[in-house]
């Protein structure tokens, strides 16, 4: 580490601070000059400039590596169209910032990849106008100037007529772009924009404020803890912060001496944590609630629980009255091997339960507020090696996440950064409110399945190209990534803050989105200057900052735990099919946002080793029954419609839960992703967790039958037992 | 290079960093299909039991630079060979392509160009200008990232300083968030992976083979 | 049929055996433009390798060598029909070569040229294959030497000089004959080719001389050839490769492919030229006889092999072994031991059932076998690496198949050329040494 940053500070001490970039006008003979070499541009030189990347909301600080680039560009000047060289500052690589707290300088593998959705070759290369019946994505480019006020004029329409009926769709990237949307919504008198995502951790937002009074997401101590049950949170995958994770996780294994940090994984699919846990736990889906009321009630049976006097009494009293023998039989999991991983836990010195839902059930948030309430009676709430206050985030996080009948009601539909018609199943009308809307508006970087609904496309410069900062979701000190501008924008993009500012200009509204340097300011540390934190790539302070305090000091008024009763409500299913489908959240797609990228498409799945392609796992018991070989097709059915994928037979499985990664089945979005696949997200019922009002994205019922003999499971290695059979015979 | 499996996630990061840090070539689904997806590392993933008591087991694997490597005498242009600092290095240059030098590598980790790699139009400005683009008919694996080993002892030099341990930091290894990945000189013993090296947990993969590979396993704990 | 084809008449053998030169039917014609469209095809394929790459192919990691390799194995194996054949014929007198030799040696020198074109073809640059010639290049780089590659192109280019020259110096004489051929541009033809030669006592001398020396190096260079080719294989350390037994299993397996190649030649020309006076039954007996002694020398080296490596049971041979023997490879190993063994020596072993139709059978069985034998040496070994994770499948694509074929339709058109540009069995072997006797 301290060599890192070492070698940090030398490489941006010989970085030109100023900007490369000469910004970009609406008129492509402005574009950069032409084979003149940038003075700040010497070729051969690297430089390194920090940036963010927005892939998940996370928030890791990356590094850009900068040296000069070529790239072939076509110019028509008096309608004669040539070929030219254009010689511009080209990232080259996205390595973690080592001095950011979340990242510590590594990335996984969709933060390497950031750098491809850059210089992906089917971004949207200007602004455009849809030139054909809606959805059909046929545009045509139009200018700056023209698209603004023929979307201007739009929205105005609506506004005058019914504000209530804009709805902004974002991501949960909670950043400098999301505050400028939440402020645009403000301004022009629209409601607060809504998430649409599949990764918004709502549950985790809801419990910890139900259980500790805490905003935001909770940050686990997971290096210092010394034995971790963790409960349907695949905090190495595709949950909250899976760099600062698996960091973490790598000292809790062995960073220390004499110690070895003990894993058991509780979740009803074998992801890649459960695959690295010493001991992985497959519950029966929605049945995490139950586990952990099991968990805390054998360890208060078992006099393992030292700060069971901190609970409220009626949590306590609930604990206390559960009926143990009935949860348990929900978790699927054998009595006795439950009960040995509790006391396990429970006589650890530095015992942590980590519980989050990358499945989301409807009672979710249940089992994350059981499982702080452990952490409680364990005391390790706010401790080292425990479960620790998220820090007072700079940027205010979205958190409305009831996109669809907002999306329904809308008159006018706003994208930026979301792409409902994929995150949301069928069953949520999306389409039909993109198709019922007066009118569609998009932000878009590169044309995916619902910006291909809208009627104007006002593209954003990419996240890399223009100023950007981002609170991380989830960091127990105060830190916020921020990127600069560093290279020339490629394409006739805009800073979404300019669009924004344009458009309610438009509008006659007066706005003007915060800079990052407004963001961040207010909540600089007293030793910190600005320019520090521009060439550092943000802050991530140890100290408590000037103008924000911690929340975590702020104690749960004693009257609100009654009212938030504690309850371990049953999992609900929809539907009446034999099998449970479990959309998830992989490494390497996350939500589908990183399909485009070739590099991620051709990176195995970890777990069936596919490649462009993401199959159904089975286990090898219903596969047989069913004459399911791997390869196969299969079709998975629910109440919404059906899919088509290709059969894994995973031998790691839950009997009767179908697990399938999300990334596939893109109508439209670019020509890596475009038609391949399908996407698991589609098929579900409209099932919520109620106390959040999210999807609830693992309890939809489907039937599952073969189709026949397919092609479409690539696999970069099939074998997947390392000795092959060789009997002697 | 040490590797600790007992740190590793499989998660991939490095895989997609060596991508991103020598100019590979891109596949298509439909050469993905034919078996032709290049990675210079690769996780091999395997399953040991039944459920509910299975076993995932995770293991990066690259070119080990065999001390005694089984690629290099077979090729006949000596376009693999040792180096002075003790890599197995690839020439793409003197390679003509007979394969030879990847029928006998017992780790399999050598991939091969089948046809002019491409990048579409800007894709190429991601290129790193210190690897070169291998054409087609040539064979490729990972070089250890030299050219990260030669930017660092060129800064050293020109500091007048020793390289410091740690200080290179091959793509793969620079993105691992477990920190799995240890790079350093061996032949340094008090150098941070002569000391892991030690380990009670060190193995070598196919040590029996004779091939003396420079990567150390550290096994998973139980 | 004649007993004793040396007891007829000169003027009769001579007529006899110039007689196919001068007459081309509509048949020879149709076959020879039949095979040069399938050898335009075959090129046609390689360019179109050349212009997109090996990926055209159906290799893929770990499946680096595919049919390529096979038939270069397999052709290979072919051309020690000729030189070995009939050096061991020649340097232990036996009677009856005559008619045999030229035949078989002329199969040596066609198998090599295609043969030795497979590892160019099969290379990722081909256009660099000089690279591999031993030679300093302007920096004084020479190719290395401990690659078996180097040796291997060595030994072929070798072979494939000392073949030609070992086909040739046996064809002076009767170029000689031919030098008063009624064509001109053959007379002219023919009488290059002759070098002038008178038939002078030193002549012969030192002809006779030639071919003796000759015999013998071609001998070792031919048993060195197919070994170095083993050794391609058994100096790496691919399971079920990494083998001693390779070298000498590889020459019997050639000698073996061989016979069977010439016996069908053999056939064929007896058939379409004519030739029942010269190639009798006891030829064909006696070829009969030697395939049936490769073959059980082929059966007593596959067992060694396979019986070594399934008693060994060192986990990643197994692999291989389970493969070939009850695996994704089974039906053609069962049907390569069927073809190869069960066959001739039922066909060939059982004196009632030997004959010349049988004869081809057998040995037509024993080509496929043979061609069998290299795929299930070189495949199930690759797709089954040391590391599971890399394990693969292979199907050839239609360019390495119609190469494949394009190399067929080569042997056929180039012998069906020779055949009809030159006698194919040596005119003047029959000559009687006083010249009393010619007429
Ligand atoms: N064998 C041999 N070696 C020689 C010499 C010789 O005659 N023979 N001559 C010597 C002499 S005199 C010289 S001057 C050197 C020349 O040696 P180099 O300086 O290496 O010159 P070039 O080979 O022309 O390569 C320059 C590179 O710059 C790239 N390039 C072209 N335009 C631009 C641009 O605008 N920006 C950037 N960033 N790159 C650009 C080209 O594509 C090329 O890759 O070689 C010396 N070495
Ligand atoms: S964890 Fe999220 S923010 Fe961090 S590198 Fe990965 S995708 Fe980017
Ligand atoms: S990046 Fe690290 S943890 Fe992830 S697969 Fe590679 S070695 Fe393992
Ligand atoms: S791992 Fe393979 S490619 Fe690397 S040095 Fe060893 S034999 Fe050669
Ligand atoms: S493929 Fe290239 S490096 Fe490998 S042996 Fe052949 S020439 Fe040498
Ligand atoms: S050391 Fe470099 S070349 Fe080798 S696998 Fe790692 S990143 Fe790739």
């Amino acid at each position: 580490m301290s060599m890192e940053r070492r070698n940090f500070f030398k490489i941006l001490s010989t970085a030109s601070a100023g900007v490369v970039a000469t910004g970009c006008g609406t008129d492509s003979d402005k574009l950069i000059p032409l084979l003149v070499p940038e003075q700040d541009l010497i070729p051969g030189v690297e430089y390194w400039h920090p940036s963010v990347c927005t892939s998940c909301p996370s928030g890791c600080g990356v590094v850009a590596r900068v040296m000069d680039g070529e790239r072939i560009i076509e110019r028509t000047t008096a309608g004669k169209t040539e070929k030219l060289r254009q010689r511009l500052a080209a990232i080259k690589k996205l390595e973690g910032n080592p001095l950011d707290h979340v990242s510590g300088g590594r990335l996984c593998a969709r933060g390497q990849a950031g750098v491809q959705s850059l210089y992906n070759p089917d971004r949207i290369r200007g602004p455009l106008k849809r030139s054909g019946v809606r959805g059909e994505a046929t545009f045509q480019p139009i200018s700056w100037k023209d698209a603004i006020s023929e979307a201007s004029d739009q929205l105005l329409k609506v506004k005058n007529e019914a504000a209530d009926r804009i709805a902004i769709v974002t991501g949960p990237v909670a950043s400098s772009r999301s505050n400028a949307l939440r402020g645009f919504a403000k301004a022009i008198g629209a409601p607060e924009p809504l998430v649409c995502s599949v990764a918004s951790h709502a549950a985790e937002r809801k419990a910890a404020e139900i259980a500790l009074n805490w905003q935001g997401i909770p940050f686990y101590d997971i290096a210092n803890a010394r034995h971790i049950l963790s409960v349907g949170a695949d905090f190495l995958g595709g949950w909250v912060s899976p760099v600062n994770y698996a960091r973490q996780f790598g000292a809790f294994r062995q960073a220390r001496m004499e110690v070895r940090g003990y894993l058991a994984h509780a979740e009803s699919r074998l992801s890649i944590t459960a695959s690295a846990a010493d001991q992985w736990l497959p519950l029966k889906p929605g049945s995490e609630a139950q586990f952990l009321g099991a968990v805390g009630r054998i360890l208060l049976d078992l006099n393992l629980a030292p700060k069971a006097a901190s609970l409220p009494p009626n949590v306590l009293a609930a604990f206390k009255a559960l009926d143990l023998a009935a949860f348990i039989a929900a978790t699927g999991i054998e009595e006795r091997k439950l009960r040995l991983a509790v006391e396990q836990l429970g006589k650890s010195e530095g015992p942590l339960v980590l519980a989050g839902a990358s499945t989301v059930h409807t009672n979710s948030v249940d089992a994350i507020v059981a499982s702080h309430y452990v952490n409680m009676m364990l005391g390790n709430v706010g401790n080292p090696g425990g479960i620790q206050a998220p820090a007072k985030s700079p940027i205010e996080p979205l958190t409305n996440t009831k996109f669809a009948a907002a999306l329904s009601q809308a008159r006018a539909i706003v994208l930026d950064e979301a792409n409902p018609l994929y995150t949301a199943p069928k069953a949520a009308h999306v389409r039909e409110a993109l198709t019922k809307a007066g009118f569609v508006l998009s932000f878009a970087t590169t044309l995916d399945d619902s910006a291909a609904w809208a009627d104007i496309i006002l593209p954003a410069h990419h996240a890399l190209e223009g100023e950007i900062a981002v609170a991380p979701a989830a960091a127990a000190r105060v830190s916020l990534a921020i990127g600069g501008t560093f290279v020339q924008p490629l394409y006739e993009t805009q800073p979404i803050s300019n669009t924004l500012a344009e458009l309610a200009g438009g509008m006659n509204v007066t706005f003007q989105p915060a800079t990052v340097k407004e963001i961040a300011e207010p909540l600089l540390p007293k030793d910190l200057t600005w320019e520090t934190v521009v060439r550092e790539g943000g802050f991530h302070t140890d100290a408590t900052p000037a103008a924000a305090p911690l929340t975590k000091s702020k104690p749960a008024p004693k009257a609100a735990a009654p009212t938030n009763a504690f309850a371990l409500n049953a999992a609900k299913f929809e539907g009446d099919g034999p099998f449970l489908l479990q959309p998830y959240l992989s490494p390497q797609l996350h939500e589908g946002a990183s399909s485009n990228l070739p590099w991620l498409q051709e990176c195995p799945d970890p777990a069936s080793s596919a490649v462009w392609s993401l199959p159904v796992e089975i286990d090898p018991v219903t596969a047989q029954k069913l004459g399911i070989a791997t390869g196969d097709n299969v079709k998975l059915e629910s109440a919404s419609g059906s899919i088509t994928a290709p059969a894994y037979i995973h031998p790691g499985a839950v009997p009767g839960v179908l697990s399938m990664a999300i990334g596939g089945g893109h109508t439209h979005f670019g020509r890596f992703a475009s038609g391949r696949g399908a996407n698991p997200l589609e098929i579900l019922a409209l099932a919520t967790e109620p106390a959040t009002g999210d999807l609830a994205t693992g309890a939809t019922r489907v039937r599952l039958t073969r189709v026949g003999p397919g092609k479409d499971l690539i696999q970069y290695s099939s074998e997947d037992k390392e000795e092959r059979p060789h009997a002697h015979r | 290079m040490v590797i600790d499996l007992d740190r590793c996630t499989g998660c991939e990061a490095c895989v997609v960093a060596c991508h991103s840090e020598n100019n590979i070539g891109m596949s298509t689904p439909e050469e993905a299909a034919r078996g032709r997806v290049n990675h210079w590392i690769r996780i091999d993933r395997y399953y040991e039991g039944q459920f509910p008591d299975i076993k995932v087991k995770y293991r990066p694997v690259l070119c080990q630079h065999c001390d005694e490597a089984p690629c290099e005498p077979v090729c006949p242009v000596n376009a693999t060979y040792h180096n002075p600092e003790g890599l197995n290095v690839q020439v793409y240059n003197r390679c003509v392509g007979t394969f030879y030098c990847a029928n006998n590598c017992p780790y399999t980790v050598r991939s091969f160009n089948w046809f002019d790699p491409k990048w579409p139009e800007p894709m190429q400005l991601q290129h790193n200008p210190d690897v070169s683009i291998r054409p087609g008919g040539v064979m490729e694996k990972c070089t250890f990232c030299i050219q990260r080993i030669k930017r660092v002892e060129d800064q050293a030099d020109a500091a007048g300083r020793p390289v410091a341990d740690g200080e290179v930091q091959p793509a793969c290894v620079q993105s691992c968030p477990a920190e799995a990945m240890i790079f350093g000189d061996l032949n340094d013993p008090d150098s941070k992976v002569s000391r892991l090296a030690g380990d009670g947990r060190a193995t070598k993969l196919m040590e029996e083979l004779g091939t003396k590979p420079k990567v150390v396993y550290l096994e998973k704990a139980r | 049929m004649a007993e004793h084809p040396e007891l007829l008449p000169y003027g009769i053998i001579r007529e006899d055996l110039f007689r196919p030169l001068s007459r081309a039917g509509s048949k020879w014609w149709f076959t020879v433009v039949a095979c040069f469209l399938l050898v335009v095809a075959g090129l046609a394929a390689w360019g179109v390798q050349l212009r997109d790459g090996l990926g055209v192919t159906g290799l893929n990691r770990p499946v680096f060598w595919g049919l390529y390799i096979v038939d270069f194995v397999f052709w290979i194996g072919i051309s020690h029909a000729g030189t070995l054949i009939s050096a061991i014929l020649r340097l232990t007198d036996a009677a009856w070569r005559k008619p045999v030799t030229r035949a078989a040696e002329a199969i040596t020198l066609f198998a090599l040229m295609i043969g030795g074109l497979f590892p160019i073809i099969h290379l990722g640059r081909a256009w660099f294959f000089y690279w591999l010639i031993p030679y300093p290049n302007a920096r004084l780089m020479w190719p290395n030497f401990r690659s078996p590659l180097v040796w291997d192109l060595t030994a072929i280019v070798t072979y494939v000089t000392g073949s030609a020259i070992y086909l040739y110096l046996p064809l002076i004489p009767d170029m000689a004959q031919l030098g008063a051929h009624n064509k001109p541009w053959r007379r002219k033809l023919y009488k290059a080719l002759s070098l002038g030669w008178t038939g002078s006592d030193r002549e012969w001398h030192a002809l006779e001389m030639a071919m003796k020396l000759n015999a013998v190096i071609i001998l070792a260079v031919a048993i060195s050839v197919h070994t170095v080719v083993a050794w391609d294989f058994s100096m790496s350390i691919a399971p079920t490769w990494h083998s001693t037994i390779f070298g000498p299993y590889f020459v019997v397996g050639a000698i073996f492919s061989g016979i069977g190649a010439l016996i069908i030649v053999m056939a064929t020309l007896r058939r379409t030229l004519h030739l029942e006076n010269y190639l009798i039954k006891r030829h064909f007996d006696n070829m009969s006889k030697l395939l049936l002694t490769m073959s059980l020398l082929w059966f007593y080296f596959t067992m060694s092999e396979h019986i070594t490596i399934w008693y060994g049971n060192e986990p990643k041979e197994m692999g291989v072994f389970g493969q070939r023997t009850r695996g994704d490879y089974a039906f053609w190993f069962w049907l390569m031991v069927f073809v190869n063994f069960v066959v001739p020596v039922t066909l060939l072993g059982i004196k009632k059932l030997r004959s010349v139709k049988t004869a081809v059978i057998a040995s037509f069985g024993v080509l496929i076998g043979m061609w069998l034998e290299r795929y299930l040496i070189v495949i199930p070994t690759l797709v089954t690496p040391r590391l599971a994770s890399a394990t693969s499948v292979y199907t050839p694509s239609w360019v390495e198949l119609m190469i494949t074929v394009a190399t067929f339709a080569a042997m056929i058109m180039l012998y069906l050329l020779f055949a009809r540009l030159f006698p194919i069995i040596a005119v003047w072997e029959y000559k009687p040494h006083s010249p009393e006797e010619e007429d």
